[in-house]
């Protein structure tokens, strides 16, 4: 800006003397001479700031001066202007939603200071799979590693029952070794750590979550006294609200490290954890445990079951079933993002082309390209600030319904919100995109002679040609994207229906299952508790409206406690009673062994759930505590261990499973049943009676079958509360039960589902305006080619042919893409193959008939127009 | 944010004043007295180009990439803005000097047909 007044100066400096020597020439006195140039310059100042008014083009006046203009004309075309923003913040809303979900709880470190650098340590099976760490293995690990610091165990302790911490209930609980607090360099918010006396066992104390801590209303939490599975804790410290290790843990229990240690080498009862060293990179933490498993199998050998050993960071073992969800769900909203943002392309390219008209004449007046474009960019990014702007209200509501119906599991929700550095990413991107495009739009608005633009707004020249080309091209991008989505919906849809089509092996319909968990601590512990939950049992088979009252260890499908383990086949009844015994045989056992899971239930368990007997009988009432002990056993488990043989009659030892060394007698064979996930391979299965064998049944589920048993869940609740008044109870459906296992595969279609109609609803309305815009363009000739005679219906499929042609071109090209894509969630699929053809062509046909549709909607134009209105319409 | 032209200062009109300078930069390149000079001697002194608008509708025109500018001396040693037709001027002007004949020969002969 000097640099210019200084110009102008130097110029009117110029002109007056140029004037006043001029002046003198013609004879005036030079004072005189002066005064009359300056008088002739019109007032020196005036010029000068007239001069500076139009030198201060800056960049800021213009570009106030092309948004006030772009308002402008955005506000006589409301209709556009609200389309494209709504596209916009649909497209942008979904992605900035799902890229702050994944960058939170993909990406974002967990709140514990160098959380990256804390790792879970792993035994690694034979097959290579990570599985829990046994007490001994731990030690020698402890004694051998430098690449881990504050090595620590922890020992999961089930959901304990807990009185007096507010309402009786089952209390996530978790028992640590010393270091543990320290590997996460956290410590309690309000009192301490565990020191030596409480890990020695001098005083039962205990550490509570912020959470549960809050929930007790009545008194401070701190230095109080409750009882967990009936005994007695002081609670000794509170946890600040950001430390939730293991993920939803309540009560932190001390566990004695040098007592773990010697604990059996062979069984997995730990989890660890610890951090890398200063100076170790995780890949050279990772290689000398992996040695160091490597040296202990050479040593152990069948001692122990760990072939390797490995650490992981906690960060990637809490997200990691989580990654191939999240991150499918970003890719769709990404999709969804590039359809949106290519129909608004091609609205912004229809704009420019309905402006032609308008154009030509500022560039008949002289207006440059240059001054074109930037009036054209100012209005797309006028629109795309709109677009954002909504796009951020509607990811923070998307965000709130996500994690409302996020399933459960799904880690890290509590921490998800709106992201704004992810936000800002896509919004720039975005822009930067629009940006592209608008300057496409110029470059196709272009043309040598904006004559042809005056005389010929509405008939194809060289540069609507262009136009229309562009337009088709984006056409059938949008479509090809849109199948990617329809495919990737398409396939969820069917494997969920696959899911809910399987036999999970027993009645579905409508049942109440009873979580209960019964302490058996103290003196005849045991036998209080089987008999309060026969009673429960007794009871609840006299209600009316109850059918059948049966008792398992665990409820098949959902979380619960799912032991497996070895048998031994016997000879006889009493082949083996102890341990000793079975191992003195050495390698010949081998023959003998079989893999199952040990459940226990009551005869009515089998008929509460629709369970069918297959040969021999169910558990009997008869079958009581003092009678020999029997079982029976699931289809796929006579199937495995004694294929073409009839396994009733025979004997197995399973005392390693609760140190019940009594043996067992097979007396039936029932169907299979699928555990823990409905899609998982029915596993074999071993049910012994409940009655005979109680240890394992401290947690048990009461499945109450009847013709309305759900009406009847306030009774059994009262029941309970009568018999057992300090047990924790949760009531929950079949229906609920099968809901918890399915929601993951709901919520995912649910979601790609809602991307998937979007993507086709924005790609129907791209094909529908440039259907539109080309009858638009013919009527003339069409009104022509009726006046002569044509049939419309000819015309009419003409243009849906065009319309159809590009659907097709982009299907084509959509189904290549859809067919390699896929094949990345082949891992979330179920009965089905990502190339499924079923699939893949109902995706096909859906996007053709849509589009075909949304052709056939304008060309209808043609057969309401009359010829003479037509004509004239030219 | 053009400032509206005060009809006291303005003599002709922006489109016309326009066209003069254009016309008068067709030759050589000149500095802004000599524009003055030049049209007034053409126009046998019957414009007096309101000098106080005339840098602004230089600048303007320089802004349009119509004409553009540089400093030189001047024949007695003098420095000056000497002030040049661009291609896209040269273009402009043609096309305005078609339309303005075009427009000033249907004026006339509006005007002689009245006379008749």
């Amino acid at each position: 800006m000097p640099r210019r007044n200084e110009r102008l100066d130097d110029e009117i400096r110029f002109h007056i003397e140029q004037q006043t020597s001029k002046n003198i020439q013609a004879g005036m006195s030079p004072e005189e001479a002066r005064r009359a140039a300056i008088v002739k310059f019109g007032g020196i100042e005036r010029a000068r700031e007239a001069a500076r008014d139009e030198v201060r083009f800056s960049w800021l006046a213009d570009f106030l001066r092309d948004l006030r203009m772009s308002v402008r004309s955005l506000r006589r075309t409301p209709r556009f202007a609200v389309a494209v923003a709504a596209t916009l913040a649909l497209g942008l809303g979904a992605a900035i939603a799902m890229f702050s979900v994944v960058n939170r709880v993909l990406l974002q470190p967990l709140p514990y200071p160098d959380a990256d650098r804390i790792v879970r340590l792993y035994q690694l099976n034979s097959q290579g799979g990570r599985s829990n760490v046994s007490g001994p293995n731990f030690e020698d690990w402890r004694n051998g590693t430098r690449s881990f610091t504050e090595m620590a165990l922890w020992q999961n302790w089930g959901r304990s029952p807990a009185v007096g911490l507010g309402d009786p209930r089952r209390v996530p609980t978790i028992r640590v070794t010393a270091r543990f607090f320290r590997a996460f360099a956290a410590q309690p918010q309000r009192g301490r750590a565990f020191g030596p006396d409480d890990f020695s066992g001098v005083a039962q104390t205990a550490i509570l979550s912020a959470g549960l801590a809050a929930r007790i209303e009545d008194g401070d939490p701190l230095n109080r006294t409750f009882t967990l599975d009936g005994a007695p804790l002081t609670v000794v410290g509170v946890m600040p609200r950001d430390f939730d290790y293991p993920v939803g843990t309540d009560i932190w229990l001390p566990l004695n490290e040098n007592e773990a240690v010697t604990r059996s080498r062979s069984s997995g009862n730990f989890q660890a954890i610890a951090r890398l060293a200063d100076g170790v990179s995780l890949d050279q933490a990772r290689a000398e445990i992996g040695e160091l498993g490597r040296v202990l199998k050479a040593r152990y050998r069948d001692d122990t079951p760990a072939a390797g050993a490995d650490a992981l960071p906690i960060l990637d073992v809490m997200t990691g079933p989580s990654r191939t969800n999240l991150m499918t769900l970003l890719s769709a909203s990404v999709l969804l993002l590039m359809v949106a943002v290519l129909n608004v392309s091609n609205m912004l390219v229809a704009r420019g082309m309905s402006r032609r008209r308008e154009l030509a004449v500022q560039l008949a007046l002289g207006a440059g390209y240059g001054r074109i474009a930037r009036q054209v960019i100012a209005e797309t990014l006028t629109l795309c600030a709109c677009g954002a702007a909504l796009a951020f209200a509607f990811a923070a509501t998307a965000l709130r319904v996500f994690v409302a119906m996020a399933p459960a599991g799904t880690p890290r929700l509590q921490e998800i919100g709106v992201d704004w550095t992810s936000a800002s990413a896509a919004a720039l991107a975005t822009l930067a995109v629009s940006v592209v495009l608008a300057l496409v739009t110029v470059a196709t608005m272009r043309t040598r002679q904006p004559a042809s633009g005056l005389s010929d707004g509405t008939r194809g020249g060289s540069s609507s040609r262009r136009q229309v080309r562009l337009r088709e091209a984006l056409i059938v991008v949008e479509v090809a994207l849109t199948l990617i989505l329809l495919a990737g919906g398409g396939l969820m849809a069917r494997t969920l229906a696959r899911v809910l089509a399987i036999d999970p092996g027993f009645n579905i319909d409508s049942a109440l299952i009873v979580d209960l968990t019964m302490s058996s601590d103290g003196e005849d512990g045991l036998a209080r508790r089987v008999a309060r939950q026969t009673e429960i049992v007794a009871r609840l088979r006299t209600l009316p409206g109850v059918e059948h009252v049966g008792l398992v260890s665990s409820f098949p499908i959902g979380p619960g406690f799912f032991n497996n383990g070895t048998f031994v086949e016997m000879t006889r009844v009493d082949e083996f009673t102890s341990r000793d015994q079975i191992r003195a045989l050495g390698p010949a056992v081998k023959p003998r062994q079989g893999d199952a899971g040990y459940r226990l239930a009551n005869g009515d368990y089998f008929k509460a759930m629709g369970i069918p007997l297959r040969r021999g009988r169910l558990i009997e009432d008869s079958d009581g505590p003092g009678m020999p002990h029997v079982a029976v056993i699931s289809e796929s488990l006579a199937a495995a261990k004694w294929p073409g043989q009839d396994p009733i009659g025979r004997y197995v030892q399973f005392g390693n499973m609760d140190g019940d060394v009594t043996g067992i007698r097979i007396v039936g064979v029932v169907g299979d049943v699928r555990e823990i996930a409905i899609e998982a391979t029915p596993p074999p299965i071993l049910y012994a009676s409940y009655s005979q064998r109680p240890r394992q049944a401290a947690t048990c589920a009461i499945v109450v079958r009847g013709p309305d048993p759900v009406a009847t869940a306030g009774v059994v609740r009262r029941v309970i509360r009568e018999i057992a008044p300090d047990a924790p109870v949760e009531i929950r459906t079949t229906d609920a039960a099968i809901d918890s296992v399915i929601s993951t595969r709901r919520f995912n279609l649910w979601l790609v589902g809602a991307f998937a109609v979007a993507a086709l609803v924005l790609s129907a309305i791209g094909v529908y305006g440039l259907v539109s815009f080309m009858v638009e363009q013919r009527l003339r000739e069409m009104g022509i080619r009726l006046a002569l005679g044509a049939q419309p219906g000819a015309l009419v499929r003409l243009v849906v042919r065009r319309g159809l042609l590009l659907s097709v071109a982009g299907a084509g090209l959509g189904l290549a893409a859809a067919l390699a894509l896929t094949r990345l969630v082949s891992g979330m699929l179920f009965g089905i193959t990502a190339g499924d053809p079923g699939v893949h062509a109902t995706g096909v046909a859906v996007m053709v008939v849509v589009a075909a549709s949304a052709s056939y909607l304008p060309a209808r134009r043609i057969l309401r127009q009359s010829p003479a209105v037509t004509l004239r319409a030219g | 944010m053009a400032r509206e032209a005060d009809p006291d200062v303005e003599a002709l009109p922006q489109g016309v004043l326009d066209l003069l300078i254009l016309r008068a930069l067709q030759l050589e390149p000149m500095h802004g007295w000599g524009i003055t000079e030049r049209i007034e001697q053409w126009s046998e002194e019957v414009f007096s180009v309101g000098q106080g608008t005339l840098y602004p509708a230089l600048y303007r025109l320089e802004r349009l990439r119509l004409i553009n500018s540089h400093w030189n001396l001047t024949a007695n040693n003098r420095r000056a803005r000497y002030y040049a037709l661009s291609a896209s001027g040269r273009r402009h002007l043609q096309k305005q000097l078609t339309s303005w004949r075009r427009i000033a020969r249907a004026i006339e002969l509006v005007l002689q047909a009245s006379e008749t």
